[in-house]
């Protein structure tokens, strides 16, 4: 039987693990999620006999467009043991994702990500969560909270600190590990014909408490062509290229900073896709070894031949890791 | 002619102009020839589970779909009887599967159907896309034993 939640039993609830909340906010109860924008701060969600207290919207920077608020997923907590939980609201979305100049159909889908974060259960690199119906059968998430920066903010945290063969002796060995880890992370979803659809550097989570990475979102989906995999590997491949340089290495800043570097490029040494980045890190960075190197231009516009599934990029990552560094290595902050 | 010889042919196509070029060569350099019987195949992948927003989208779109497969196969057929196929040594075949990787799935195809020539168009993806979304002519290529294979550009 549902459980009916009072407006009383709600408020002696609220009153324990909200206690800011209004004590005479008359509170608005969900039991069908569909029209996620009416749902709002100090309203009740209740999932599964269990009420949680929407705080807000949660938020995603992304790109320059900072703070683009996501309706369909809000901030709660479980009024059950006061954890503080983001709840992932169906949201039925097609859109044309567009990668450099080629483009391609995508679809949010609810009904993978709560497969994936059934089978990836308490994994370290992915972020933790659960599925449940709502009364209407939408497949809303429950998501634990990570708290820590994104990939992409911590390693621009750094860069401000340190020049890059600082950086790359000292810092990069261990980032590589974890790194490392998180393909292993995606290999795991491979080799259960999962993938995670969206793998870019604010797609991974830098633990606070932990200090692993960990993937999140996996909602993005598209109707794949031959290789089911590529998508990721190629995300793989701009993960590392951007850890490998300290960030990007954006020819137009090259050009208006070394003219001599700029005057050394050429085509072939750019991202595959992205032809403003540069993937031969070696001309800039000549200290980078050539192994590393070598990975790094499987992602260029000169590769002829392509990683078709993760255990070949790992293959050569662990090559790589076994005759490096050489030199003094720090813990990350 | 050596009689121990398949002279079976699978054709995999869609809709693309590529797949209509492969049908058109085969139908130049073998229609009139006698002994050859060719097989139009075309697979269809079964969508991800919530693709569609329910069931009832999902069977409207397969229908509509699977309407147009029909049509697409018969024009094709049309054009090798029309280039001198007999009409009997002409058939088609489409099937709805789980597909991970459309190159496997035609490989498999042919494993079960035993045709001796596998013959596909070539998209002519560039490099990028190739490198994003994988190619299955060049996969078949990698992957197909046991019997030839003809990559139509």
């Amino acid at each position: 039987m549902r459980e009916n939640f009072s407006q009383e039993s709600l408020h002696q609830l609220a009153a324990h693990w909200a206690p800011s909340q209004n004590k005479n906010h008359p509170f608005r109860i969900y039991h069908d999620t569909s029209d996620f924008f009416q749902i709002e701060y100090g309203d009740i969600v209740v999932l599964n006999d269990k009420a949680y207290l929407v705080r807000h919207n949660a938020k995603e920077g992304r790109f320059g467009l900072d703070d683009e608020v996501k309706f369909w997923v809000k901030r709660a907590i479980d009024l059950s043991n006061g954890e503080t939980k983001f709840i992932k609201l169906v949201f039925y979305e097609n859109f044309i994702a567009r990668i450099g100049d080629i483009s391609f159909e995508c679809f949010r889908s609810p009904v993978k990500e709560a497969r994936i974060l059934n089978l990836i259960g308490h994994h370290p690199n992915f972020m933790h969560g659960f599925s449940v119906p709502d009364d209407q059968g939408n497949v809303v998430r429950i998501l634990d909270v990570i708290f820590g920066l994104t990939l992409a903010d911590h390693i621009w945290a750094l860069a401000a600190r340190m020049d890059h063969e600082t950086y790359f002796y000292q810092y990069f060995p261990e980032i590589l590990d974890k790194y490392i880890e998180c393909v292993e992370a995606i290999r795991f979803l491979h080799e259960y014909g999962e993938k995670h659809g969206d793998i870019r550097r604010d797609h991974l989570l830098v633990d606070r408490d932990s200090g692993q990475y960990r993937w999140i979102d996996f909602d993005y989906n598209f109707r794949h062509r031959e290789n089911i995999y590529g998508y990721d590997l190629f995300g793989l491949g701009n993960v590392l290229m951007f850890l490998a340089g300290m960030g990007d290495a954006l020819v137009p800043y090259i050009k208006t900073t070394d003219l001599k570097l700029y005057g050394e490029l050429n085509d072939n040494d750019t991202n595959i896709v992205f032809n403003n980045r540069v993937a031969n890190l070696i001309k800039i960075y000549p200290y980078i070894p050539k192994n590393l190197n070598r990975i790094l231009m499987h992602f260029s516009k000169s590769a002829n031949v392509f990683y078709d599934h993760t255990t070949q990029l790992l293959e050569d990552l662990y090559e790589f890791k076994s005759c490096f560094p050489g030199k003094e290595v720090r813990n990350e902050p | 002619m050596n009689p121990e010889v398949n002279r079976n042919i699978l054709i995999a196509v869609d809709a693309s102009e590529n797949s209509r070029r492969a049908v058109q060569y085969v139908a130049d350099l073998l229609g009139g020839i006698k002994g050859f019987s060719a097989t139009l195949l075309h697979v269809i992948r079964e969508p991800e589970e919530d693709e569609f927003p329910d069931p009832e989208e999902k069977e409207k779109w397969y229908q509509e779909y699977r309407r147009q497969v029909d049509l697409m196969l018969e024009d094709y057929r049309r054009m090798l009887i029309g280039a001198g196929f007999a009409p009997e040594a002409v058939s088609t075949r489409s099937s709805l599967r789980y597909c991970p990787s459309m190159a496997e799935c035609i490989i498999a195809e042919r494993d079960s159907l035993e045709y001796a020539t596998l013959v596909v168009g070539r998209k002519g993806l560039s490099l990028k896309e190739e490198f994003l979304f994988g190619s299955i002519s060049g996969k078949i290529v990698r992957i197909a034993r046991d019997c030839a294979v003809w990559v139509v550009e």
